[in-house]
């Protein structure tokens, strides 16, 4: 489904990157940082305007020929980035969402755990084992 | 005094999750204060006792059981009773001794840890060390000497959460030792 997901702090520091088994890693970590500009923008351009609600999910990103970037900002500013294969051409914007609002949870449960500190890397097996799910290709 | 709008029932019921995520947070200042796993468990027990001879009070006054003849009843009243007033849950109790004086507790999820990951390092930490303690005091102020301790525990990989309690003795004159 997913190529790669990654949670950033609201600092923009990575918490957490996770992608399919795959030689060139290094790309999809550069897509992640190159699309936080854009998340950026995002976010700053509605707060200048009226007093409007931002909704969570902030859609398709950015495309490019081999893949599309998703994000998806809470309101502690803890983005969450999705990168999928573009050939997969059935997976809709729903499953999109439902996919981030998983991940959302999956976060919050994290962390409710006492011994997470907040601004830590992320070392949660429950929240890998949910990650994994996502990035599983059938 | 304002009323506080809509509460209905017991006012002194609280959050589940608040419940919850205040044990933690204890439990994680503990550890950042305490060097070791060892001391830890020790402050949660003794933290526990306290709680546990006052608990008894209230227990005895709301429950409105009577005395009860041997341990088995005892076992019966702190699963179906106790359990089920203070936690909302209630224990299976298992694997008698042959003598009759020793019991398990087998509890299938433990509200004190839902979403909790012992953190590597911390193996030894019995993280609800605080249920043992209260069962320990509690019992000591109804005149029985009885050692609680963990024997599994879901934290740390089992599948079930187990508490064994051994009946020591009895206890006359239970005045207990004030702790220091």
């Amino acid at each position: 489904m997913a190529a790669c997901v990654a949670v950033i702090a609201k600092e923009n520091y990575p918490l957490f990157i996770k992608t399919i088994p795959t030689e060139n890693e290094l790309k999809f970590y550069y897509t992640v940082h190159t699309s936080l500009d854009v998340v950026e923008e995002k976010i700053s351009s509605v707060g200048k305007n009226t007093n409007d609600l931002r909704e969570l999910y902030l859609g398709l990103l950015y495309p490019t020929e081999d893949y599309k970037v998703y994000g998806y900002v809470t309101n502690t500013r803890v983005k969450f980035v999705v990168v999928v294969d573009s050939t997969n051409a059935s997976l809709r914007d729903n499953e999109i969402r439902t996919m981030f609002k998983k991940l959302h949870n999956a976060y919050v449960d994290m962390l409710c755990n006492p011994f997470y500190k907040l601004g830590d890397n992320i070392t949660s097996k429950g929240f890998e084992n949910i990650v994994k799910g996502m990035l599983q290709q059938d | 005094m304002s009323r506080q709008g809509n509460r209905a029932g017991d006012p002194r019921k609280v959050n589940g999750e608040l419940f919850t995520l205040t044990y933690g947070a204890l439990v994680a200042q503990l550890i950042k204060d305490y060097e070791n796993d060892e001391q830890v468990n020790k402050q949660l027990d003794k933290m526990g006792y306290n709680m546990g001879v006052r608990l008894i009070e209230d227990f005895l006054a709301r429950a409105n059981t009577g005395r009860c003849n041997d341990f088995r009843e005892t076992a019966d009243v702190i699963a179906k009773v106790a359990f089920k007033m203070y936690l909302g849950l209630t224990p299976v109790v298992s694997n008698w001794s042959t003598t009759g004086d020793e019991f398990s507790l087998l509890l299938e999820s433990n509200p004190l840890t839902e979403f909790v990951e012992l953190p590597p390092g911390h193996s030894n930490l019995n993280y609800s060390n605080l249920l043992c303690g209260a069962l320990r005091g509690a019992l000591e102020m109804v005149q029985m000497d009885v050692d609680v301790r963990f024997v599994q525990d879901i934290l740390k990989g089992d599948n079930i959460t187990e508490i064994r309690l051994k009946f020591i003795k009895r206890l006359e004159d239970a005045v207990p030792v004030g702790e220091d």
